[in-house]
């Protein structure tokens, strides 16, 4: 479970929230938050006041997998196998290991040829790909993307979606503005103007949020 | 007015576009897979990098700019009084329109991605262009703010309108079709007629096709038009 209790950081107000296992979705307009919620439970800011529990553990104390809307802005190494092997070398892990465990989530993605290239001669959906490669690789509690979908093409977010509904991590945050992937997740959070406006199953949101523009088009047309 | 593409190439490294093409006036789309060259294709109709071989001819424009994808390249102002001043606008009107009311004194750097793209288009849509380029112009904005943009698209006239995106959902109403496929640009045709060749068809295109019906357009709302025609 993920406990969020009294959250107050700039803009973001979250008096209560508990989120189970999972695929969780979060939604709303620009400006609403999604980014500092996101920020917030993948421990790279420190919240003014309240708490952040995943899976009981306080912030920073749990494995946290993070992919940003800009993969190759967060790239620390060159080539794409130094990349994705990084959180595993930061962490001391052996070097047999490290290769096992590299060549095993490059595989499970499909992108075994990319290995040693440089991220600089691949295109954006590869990028993608490397930065969530490299987000999985150390096994995290907690795997996070913000709006990782934005700048990708069908194509690609479809893999995308593909790999998260069968990831291992056992909570999956992911800020989306494409309704139809919102629409798959296990639970979907409405934000808007920094606070919760709408919790619970992809149906009972989108209940909630019928008539607005945020409906997908695959629920619309069975209304 | 039009602009011309004869027999353009352009090579980077193994990788290369090639166009010939005649963009009329009205709003055209251009699909394609990420790295298929889109981007590249609307720096060189703007004139930021020259072909290596072919011209292109502008025909009766005296006006023309290019949205970039990501909006913080263009940001010239340190607050966002400073960046809407920086285009010559007046920046009550602009920080209305663009829903930033009261926060003309924030850096314009510290905005989120989507209110940045907003304050971006908002300021160059404030003016009259010939030729309008826009790279993914839909990504990081909100549905609210897609319709608003496309309500805006649609309101221009009499200007040659290219927009490159891989948007899925909320789109505006357009003329032409294009896609990139492989760094090769090819006309896919006029809408309505172009839509079953389309490849990049977004979801309720393909779901309408599916169904047997041909909407009069490329948006949601002429899907579900075309499949309400249908249970009629």
């Amino acid at each position: 479970m993920i406990e969020i209790k009294n959250l107050h950081h700039n803009l973001l107000q979250v008096e209560r929230l508990s989120i189970e296992r999972g695929h969780t979705a979060v939604i709303g307009p620009n400006g609403s938050g999604k980014t500092t919620l996101l920020q917030l439970c993948a421990g790279i800011e420190l919240p003014n006041s309240g708490t952040i529990l995943i899976g009981g553990e306080p912030l920073r104390e749990q494995n946290v997998g993070w992919v940003s809307e800009f993969p190759d802005r967060n790239q620390v190494f060159d080539r794409v196998m130094d990349e994705i092997s990084s959180p595993l070398r930061f962490t001391h892990t052996k070097c047999d290991m490290t290769d096992l465990l590299v060549n095993e989530i490059a595989g499970r993605l499909g992108i075994e040829e990319l290995l040693q290239k440089s991220g600089r001669q691949i295109s954006g959906g590869e990028k993608a790909l490397v930065a969530l490669a490299t987000a999985l690789v150390s096994k995290p509690a907690l795997l996070v993307l913000d709006e990782v979908d934005s700048h990708l093409d069908r194509q690609t977010t479809e893999k995308i979606q593909f790999i998260l509904q069968n990831c291992s991590a056992p909570y999956v945050i992911q800020c989306t503005q494409n309704m139809e992937t919102a629409a798959v997740a296990d639970h979907v959070i409405f934000l808007k103007n920094g606070h919760i406006q709408h919790f619970g199953s992809p149906e009972f949101v989108f209940d909630s949020l019928r008539d607005t523009c945020f409906v997908p088009f695959s629920r619309r047309i069975k209304l | 007015m039009k602009v011309r593409m004869d027999n353009v190439s352009y090579r980077r490294g193994e990788w290369q576009l090639t166009a010939d093409a005649v963009f009329k006036t009205g709003v055209h789309i251009v699909t394609g897979r990420i790295g298929s060259g889109k981007s590249t294709l609307s720096l060189i109709l703007a004139d930021i990098i020259r072909p290596d071989n072919g011209s292109i001819n502008l025909k009766g424009i005296s006006s023309k700019t290019l949205s970039l994808q990501f909006p913080e390249y263009h940001v010239t102002g340190y607050t966002i009084n400073d960046e809407i001043s920086s285009w010559k606008l007046k920046p009550t009107e602009v920080l209305a329109k663009a829903g930033l009311s009261g926060r003309g004194n924030e850096k314009t750097l510290q905005l989120s991605g989507g209110e940045m793209k907003r304050l971006h288009l908002t300021c160059q849509l404030s003016k009259d262009w010939d030729l309008l380029i826009l790279d993914e112009p839909f990504s990081s904005l909100d549905c609210i703010q897609k319709q608003k943009l496309c309500r805006e698209l649609e309101s221009r006239n009499n200007c040659i309108l290219i927009i490159l995106t891989h948007e899925q959902n909320i789109l505006p109403k357009v003329d032409y079709i294009w896609e990139m496929d492989g760094g090769h640009l090819r006309y896919i045709g006029e809408v309505a007629y172009a839509l079953e060749k389309w490849d990049g068809a977004p979801g309720h295109i393909r779901h309408a096709l599916s169904k047997g019906v041909l909407p009069d357009n490329i948006r949601e709302k002429d899907a579900m038009e075309a499949l309400c025609r249908m249970q009629d």
